[in-house]
């Protein structure tokens, strides 16, 4: 794996952008998305990313899951610049590195509960009995264990997304990406689901980014951090 | 696959109709491959003018007298069944003389039912077949009316079953099992000896000498009344009108037309699936599964697809070609031909191009959900 190797300064930051842009090119023209964006999150920091539709905030995201690369600039997580990696070690880095809660949960409709959550430990070299127990364990952390054999249609949507986070720590990864996670939930769900994500940061010390347009989700955070037309608007 | 049972289920039928297809027809192209590809060593010789005309006994002995032939023997089909007035009652049966069966060793039948057939001139022989379609058994009566008009008597022929011959179709593939032989002598006293010949059967020393031995069996009676026409017997077989090379042909061209329209339906059914399942290519490789991997999944997939549909199709195929002499009309018409089994490796065959097939439909899905960015996925859903 061709991954650079650690720099001490970087060593506090569980994220590091520096001049990272993102243009695309659409009927000739180039749209800009991002505009040279620097920023730096600690390990163990909540960050909200906000801002209106079109912002660049879910690509600014992409960039920190290792789900998509810039045009230009470096983006370094955990220690490794992602944007050295070829397709195969990020796909690698991103089981080792990152959980990802997606907005609309996604979890596999024919796998069970746990088997979902098990599923990002299938590219773990682990005995199944491990994998389960593992899996377990992520569910009891968000207080689902006793849903652990019912598929996602036998849940609710508050449910679903605490699956869903279940499967995104189970690997203990470095850092937790969310991109709305409470968009698609009604209130008591999404606060049930913010407050396991506050727990997730104090009491495991995960790094989150979570992009979100709810003020109330984003008050939930350490730092607020707002896109406008590509750039931060604080900074 | 769990999750459209439908469409697993009836992409899976659609693949086993397919190698069902595949597996009968080619069975039949086999059974019929060998079927022509028997009687190296025979000659037959018919009338010239036309099969439905007869050759005068007196010409058993001169081609008997040629350099190269081993042994003549007439045979005449007699078209004889039980009951006139019932169609579904036809199956094939011949008069032949003694030295028939020594120039058809495909027809194995043990010594002593040999020994009973030769001394008893209203014996008769049957195959397997027979025996168990009219529930016959060594020494059962059975009387035939023939439907030829030259060979109709007063009465119907009485006759009893000497024995029952067996068949190798490994050793002598496409050999019918459901025939009936009786003594040509029989026929021709009955008949009050005006029958004539069919056909002379013409055992040769060496496969080599067939086309000059025709030639002279030929020239015997070229300037006779009756003139004869003689050709190999797979050349006789073939020219029977429905075992022509084209109809093999035929049959395998149907074969691949029928696979390659599966292949596309599957094919589009598949890029369906994985369409429908951008969701979860997209969960898979966020989670860190690669693209390599995930494009193995669908063709492991397409091929187990393939796979199950395959077998299904063998176990439907061995389903039917066991019903279908029992089925009215369409079991009239297989009833004349060898009793068709699927080799072994037609059906590893079909298994295989099942397999291929599943695959192969699952190329295209699979190599667009390998080159698929998470970020293009995720927008669609």
């Amino acid at each position: 794996m061709a991954e650079r190797t650690i720099i001490p300064s970087e060593m506090a930051a569980a994220v590091t952008l520096d001049g990272v842009c993102k243009v695309y090119e659409r009927d000739g023209r180039e749209i800009v998305i991002l505009n040279g964006i620097d920023l730096s999150v600690p390990t163990g920091e909540f960050v909200a990313l906000m801002g209106p539709s079109g912002s660049g905030k879910t690509t600014l995201l992409n960039f920190i899951a290792g789900i998509d690369r810039p045009t230009s600039g470096s983006v370094v997580v955990g220690g490794t610049d992602v944007t050295a990696l070829s397709e195969g070690e990020l796909a690698k880095w991103r089981s080792r590195t990152v959980g990802f809660i997606f907005q609309f949960y996604y979890l596999i409709p024919i796998l069970t509960a746990a088997e979902n959550v098990e599923l990002p430990l299938m590219l773990a070299p682990l005995a199944k009995k491990e994998r389960q127990d593992r899996a377990l364990t992520a569910l009891k952390i968000v207080g689902l264990a006793d849903r652990a054999r019912h598929y996602p249609r036998q849940l609710s949507g508050g449910q679903e997304q605490r699956v869903a986070i279940a499967r995104a720590i189970v690997t203990d990864p470095r850092v937790i990406v969310a991109d709305e996670p409470t968009g698609d939930l009604d209130a008591k769900s999404a606060d049930e689901v913010l407050t396991l994500m506050q727990a997730l940061n104090q009491e495991f010390g995960k790094t989150i980014v979570m992009v979100t347009h709810d003020p109330r989700a984003a008050n939930r955070a350490h730092t607020q951090k707002h896109l406008e037309k590509g750039v931060f608007l604080n900074g | 696959m769990r999750g459209s049972w439908v469409r697993t289920s009836s992409t899976a039928f659609a693949i086993a109709v397919c190698i069902f297809l595949f597996c009968t027809l080619q069975t039949f192209v086999a059974s019929l491959t060998g079927f022509l590809k028997q009687g190296t060593t025979r000659l037959i010789t018919t009338h010239n003018v036309s099969r439905a005309f007869r050759l005068p006994n007196a010409y058993e002995p001169q081609i008997a007298a040629l350099f190269g032939v081993k042994r003549v023997a007439a045979a005449n089909w007699f078209g004889g069944m039980r009951d006139l007035s019932n169609p579904r009652d036809v199956f094939t049966n011949f008069a032949i003389e003694a030295d028939f069966l020594p120039m058809y060793p495909e027809y194995l039948l043990p010594d002593n039912e040999k020994r009973t057939f030769l001394r008893d001139q209203r014996g008769c022989i049957i195959g397997p077949a027979l025996a168990e379609r009219f529930h016959w058994k060594v020494g059962d009566s059975v009387q035939l009316e023939s439907s030829v008009s030259a060979y109709r008597t007063a009465k119907p022929l009485d006759f009893i079953i000497s024995g029952i011959y067996q068949t190798d179709q490994r050793r002598y593939p496409g050999t019918n099992d459901a025939l009936l032989f009786f003594h040509y002598k029989y026929l021709d006293e009955a008949t009050g000896r005006r029958v004539g010949v069919a056909t002379y059967r013409v055992e040769i020393s060496d496969p080599g000498q067939a086309g000059r031995i025709s030639q002279a069996i030929d020239n015997l009676f070229e300037n006779s009344d009756t003139q004869t026409h003689t050709e190999t017997e797979a050349q006789y077989r073939a020219s029977l009108g429905i075992l022509g090379g084209n109809l093999i042909l035929l049959l395998n061209g149907i074969a691949l037309t029928v696979m390659f329209t599966i292949l596309l339906v599957t094919g589009n059914t598949m890029s369906m699936a994985v369409r429908e399942r951008r969701m979860e290519i997209a969960v898979l490789k966020t989670l860190g599964f690669r693209s390599g991997i995930v494009m193995s999944l669908i063709l492991g997939e397409g091929g187990i697809l393939g796979g199950a549909g395959a077998l299904m199709g063998l176990l439907l195929g061995r389903f039917l070609i066991d019903l279908l002499p029992k089925i009215p009309v369409i079991g009239d018409l297989v009833r004349g031909f060898p009793r068709m089994n699927v080799p072994p490796a037609i059906a590893v065959a079909g298994v295989g191009i099942g397999v291929l097939l599943g695959v192969t439909a699952g190329l295209i899905p699979a190599l667009l959900a390998y080159r698929a960015k998470i970020t293009e996925l995720v927008r669609q859903v």
